[in-house]
């Protein structure tokens, strides 16, 4: 005859202590894991930062000579060198260089002397063209980011971030 | 009267004088006598006076980017005082960072750090970590030029680290980039979180300390006979307040005759054409000239990760290789080589 377990055995007391710190457990990871899910979820310290790109007013064709450069600072702060290089009248005869070095974002410095930018901070060298020739940007093959130019009725345009809404404003 | 106060004590404080000697009294091994083991309480007093001096600073420094750097002037040339407390803030910094290391030094030299000690290397590790933070978060804040580059510089390191780099780096920046959200972060960092990690960690050490008692060295010129331990309370006590008074005397001359002074304000749009971190951040700089950026990274993240995981990886060597010095000559290599990246950097402009 098989054994049968009397309903008193299915409720011995291990048995129950068992189920209670299972049901404590669970009930724990649950609430700590609900918890932790909405944490990640709206992180508080994670700022929205909504930023959105914009074509921006430069200056006019005429203001700038073959040869010549200016200084453009973004809405955000970045300090862009807008130079021209040639005479045809299209967004092609310009470049517009970040002054922000790719290796750690400090600001590169135009050095006329030796044709070159230079970022103080870590010795990376960059040609006229942005491309890097010397230090731990070009050893990692990193240029000065471009951004993209438009000519309109004479006028140059520059696509930069601007501040979007929600956005603190930059220092 | 006394006797009803005393009963009154007792009931709500139930600790016997007795019990509290015992607590107190550890036996402190005799070679504790002499002054380079005592490094390890340094930087404990030295972040007391930090702690008090923070908190006077604390009064002024204002954290946001329009006033940061003229709040700072204020307490430097305006409040009573002001440049003392600022000085003994900074000079106390510098040798605390200086006395961890050379506390760690004396660990690591001395073989302290084997079993059963390896998690309070560990937990060392995290002190360390702790204080260089408090260094970097420390010079942010007075919004120089230094401060500004420097955190710049510091965010777009976190991004490069894989997966949780660009998370890490929003978090630090609070956004893609400097804003007026970072500096209140950078301030909380500095004088929330860091510093109550800092005394976690410090209480944590101290304990393991206690459990595990220090390790027992002998000398040869130990006079004979000498005794093994001798009483924390008064000996060692004595010993610590000869050394809290010396550093007061130290720290305060420095302070006089070194003021911490102030460098032109941050400019986001013009990165100074000489710029150094903080000398404990020298070698590291120089690493990051040296080598591209991915490399640099990792690199740094995998000493710190040999640092920390040191006292296994030394007891597989000395199993493997039964040579008793190894950990000896690789710990004179590194720190050889770390002296020697610093003094490159501190001597050349770029």
């Amino acid at each position: 005859m098989r054994e049968k377990k009397t309903p008193a055995e299915d409720n011995s007391p291990e048995r129950r202590e068992f189920l209670s710190s299972v049901a404590m457990v669970g009930g724990l990871a649950a609430g700590y894991g609900t918890l932790a899910v909405m944490a990640g979820r709206y992180l508080y310290l994670y700022p929205a930062g909504a930023q959105d790109e914009a074509w921006q007013f430069v200056t006019e064709l005429k203001g700038v000579r073959v040869g010549e450069a200016l200084d453009y600072v973004a809405p955000t702060g970045v300090r862009i060198v807008v130079a021209r290089r040639a005479d045809d009248g299209t967004a092609a005869d310009f470049v517009a260089l970040s002054g922000v070095c790719p290796h750690l974002g400090c600001q590169v410095h135009w050095q006329p002397h030796k044709n070159r930018f230079f970022c103080p901070c870590h010795n990376g060298v960059f040609d006229p063209q942005g491309k890097a020739i010397e230090g731990p940007p070009a050893a990692a093959g990193q240029s000065l980011a471009a951004y993209p130019l438009k000519v309109e009725a004479g006028l140059l345009f520059i696509e930069v971030p601007v501040v979007g809404l929600g956005s603190p404003e930059e220092v | 009267m006394m006797e009803a106060i005393r009963q009154w004590w007792r009931a709500r404080v139930p600790l016997s004088g007795e019990q509290l000697r015992t607590l107190t009294n550890e036996p402190v091994p005799y070679h504790l006598k002499r002054w380079w083991f005592c490094l390890g309480g340094t930087p404990a007093y030295l972040f007391v006076i930090q702690v008090v001096t923070g908190i006077m600073l604390a009064f002024y420094y204002q954290p946001t980017a329009a006033s940061a750097y003229e709040s700072v002037g204020y307490i430097t040339n305006e409040v009573t005082f002001g440049w003392y407390f600022r000085s003994l803030h900074k000079w106390a910094a510098t040798l605390m960072i200086a006395s961890v290391v050379l506390h760690q030094m004396r660990v690591f030299f001395t073989g302290s750090y084997r079993a059963p000690r390896e998690l309070n290397w560990v937990v060392g590790m995290g002190l360390l970590l702790c204080t260089l933070g408090l260094g970097f978060t420390g010079y942010s804040l007075v919004f120089e030029q230094l401060s500004y580059w420097g955190a710049t510089v510091g965010a777009n390191i976190c991004r490069t680290v894989p997966q949780v780099g660009d998370t890490m780096a929003r978090l630090m920046l609070g956004g893609d980039a400097y804003s007026s959200r970072t500096l209140p972060r950078l301030y909380v960092l500095h004088a929330a979180v860091l510093p109550a990690s800092l005394l976690g960690l410090l209480a944590l050490h101290i304990m393991l300390i206690r459990l595990i008692g220090i390790t027992e060295l002998r000398f040869e010129d130990e006079p004979e006979g000498a005794p093994e331990h001798f009483d924390f309370f008064p000996d060692h006590l004595y010993t610590e307040l000869i050394i809290g008074l010396t550093l007061m005397v130290v720290l305060s001359a420095l302070a006089t005759i070194l003021p911490a002074g102030m460098g032109p304000p941050a400019d986001p749009l013009n990165t100074p054409n000489v710029i150094k971190p903080e000398w404990f951040f020298f070698a590291t700089f120089r690493w990051l000239k040296l080598f591209s950026i991915t490399f640099a990274v990792l690199s740094t993240g995998l000493v710190v990760c040999v640092m920390v995981l040191w006292p296994w990886i030394d007891a597989v060597i000395r199993r493997v290789t039964r040579w008793k010095d190894a950990s000896v000559w690789i710990g004179a290599a590194v720190v050889l080589t770390i002296v020697a990246l610093t003094i490159w950097e501190a001597v050349v402009t770029h």
